[in-house]
């Protein structure tokens, strides 16, 4: 029989929910269905507590990228080459991630990287040993990027306008990355900036030509 | 522990910016990861007690009784168990509502698993005010919990009954 009412139980509940019993709380506890509730409910609720921490997720990217530019504008660290390619490319990744056009797009990369290995060496050896003079692609890719921007001209200046901003910014970056790879020729990481600067170029010339023939 | 994702990412990229504002004054008296916590649970606090309007300290953020400085005594009825109830968005509703300090030690031990003694050097307070603001947050919660099912019951019936007058 206990000589513990439920006030006493409850002055001995947070000692409970440590571990720490006594036998007249048992005892309280086995003839009070209040407290036997009350303590179900408790259990309940750490238990669902702990399967909420099962929930941990990684912080998506753009937390670093614009951590780094807040680092980088109190003067806490100074860009680097590849920081600040890294920036810039998961910035492009952002804006053109919504708008897929691969069969576009895909022209243009092709393109893009036939030139982009032009720059890098001054001729491609195909399999069989031939060298392929990798100018007239140069050439082709020019006409066609002309042929992008014409289409946007007659359009909406201020679509137009920003576009073209995009699209000297996306040269300014491949020329950075290009600049890297031809530095660091056997440079993974720089090859892989450069491949998402081409990407990132083909997939805006896409873009362009897209909006032209829907106007 | 703050129940909201956008707010999380700004507060990660806030922890992660004092952390290099702050580092050079880490003398290494903790261990790091200690010290790396305490400045995150510090900005995180800071953001709640922004929101709550209050400028205070660990202490007085909680809500004591007021008569006896301990939890509201709500015996409860063996009918109403939260047992079937306690889903995830129920219970975030209910941790959403703790004040700061409740909700810092009860996500620091029952969701992330920290013991008492890493809590108290992490929000630098004693291991007994840590064991004592997690009972008092979960009597809070159990209270919150209750109000939500019974209002939540409520609903039910008054969905149940514009229902029923529908069909006549």
């Amino acid at each position: 029989m206990s000589t513990m009412d439920c006030n006493a139980f409850w002055n001995q509940l947070e000692q409970w929910m440590e571990g720490e019993r006594s036998s007249d709380a048992r005892a309280h506890l086995r003839g009070c269905p209040n407290c036997r509730s009350a303590l179900t409910d408790l259990d309940a609720i750490r238990q669902s507590a702990s399967s909420m921490g099962d929930a941990d997720v990684a912080p998506p990217d753009r937390i670093w990228i614009s951590l780094r530019a807040q680092l980088e504008e109190e003067g806490l660290i100074h860009a680097d080459r590849h920081g600040w390619a890294d920036t810039v490319k998961g910035w492009f990744e952002e804006i053109f991630a919504v708008v897929p056009r691969p069969a576009l797009a895909g022209a243009y990369l092709v393109a893009l990287i036939a030139v982009g290995l032009a720059l890098a060496a001054p001729s491609y050896r195909r399999s069989d040993g031939a060298q392929i003079p990798t100018r007239p692609l140069t050439a082709q890719l020019n006409t066609d990027e002309e042929h992008a921007i014409s289409f946007v001209t007659d359009s909406d200046p201020a679509v137009a306008a920003s576009l073209r901003k995009n699209l000297a910014i996306v040269d300014n970056y491949i020329a950075l990355c290009e600049k890297s790879v031809q530095e660091e020729p056997e440079n993974e990481i720089a090859r892989d900036y450069l491949y998402g600067a081409y990407l990132q170029k083909a997939d805006l010339l896409a873009q362009m030509t897209e909006r032209g023939e829907t106007r | 522990m703050v129940g909201n994702t956008a707010e999380a990412e700004d507060l990660t990229q806030e922890a992660f910016l004092q952390l290099f504002r702050k580092i050079s004054t880490f003398r290494g008296e903790s261990a790091f990861s200690t010290w790396l916590h305490r400045l995150a649970v510090n900005v995180v606090l800071m953001k709640l007690r922004k929101k709550s309007g209050k400028e205070t300290s660990l202490e007085q953020v909680t809500e004591p009784d007021e008569e006896s400085g301990s939890p509201r005594r709500d015996f409860g009825a063996p009918d109403l168990k939260l047992s079937g109830s306690l889903d995830r968005v129920n219970i975030q509703r209910a941790v959403d509502q703790l004040p700061p300090g409740y909700k810092a030690v009860f996500v620091l031990h029952d969701v992330q698993g920290y013991e008492h003694n890493e809590i108290a050097e992490i929000m630098g307070c004693s291991i007994g005010n840590s064991k004592s603001q997690l009972h008092k947050a979960r009597m809070r919660l159990r209270e919150l919990l209750h109000e939500i099912v019974r209002e939540k019951a409520r609903e039910d019936r008054r969905a149940a009954e514009s229902a029923s007058s529908g069909e006549d």
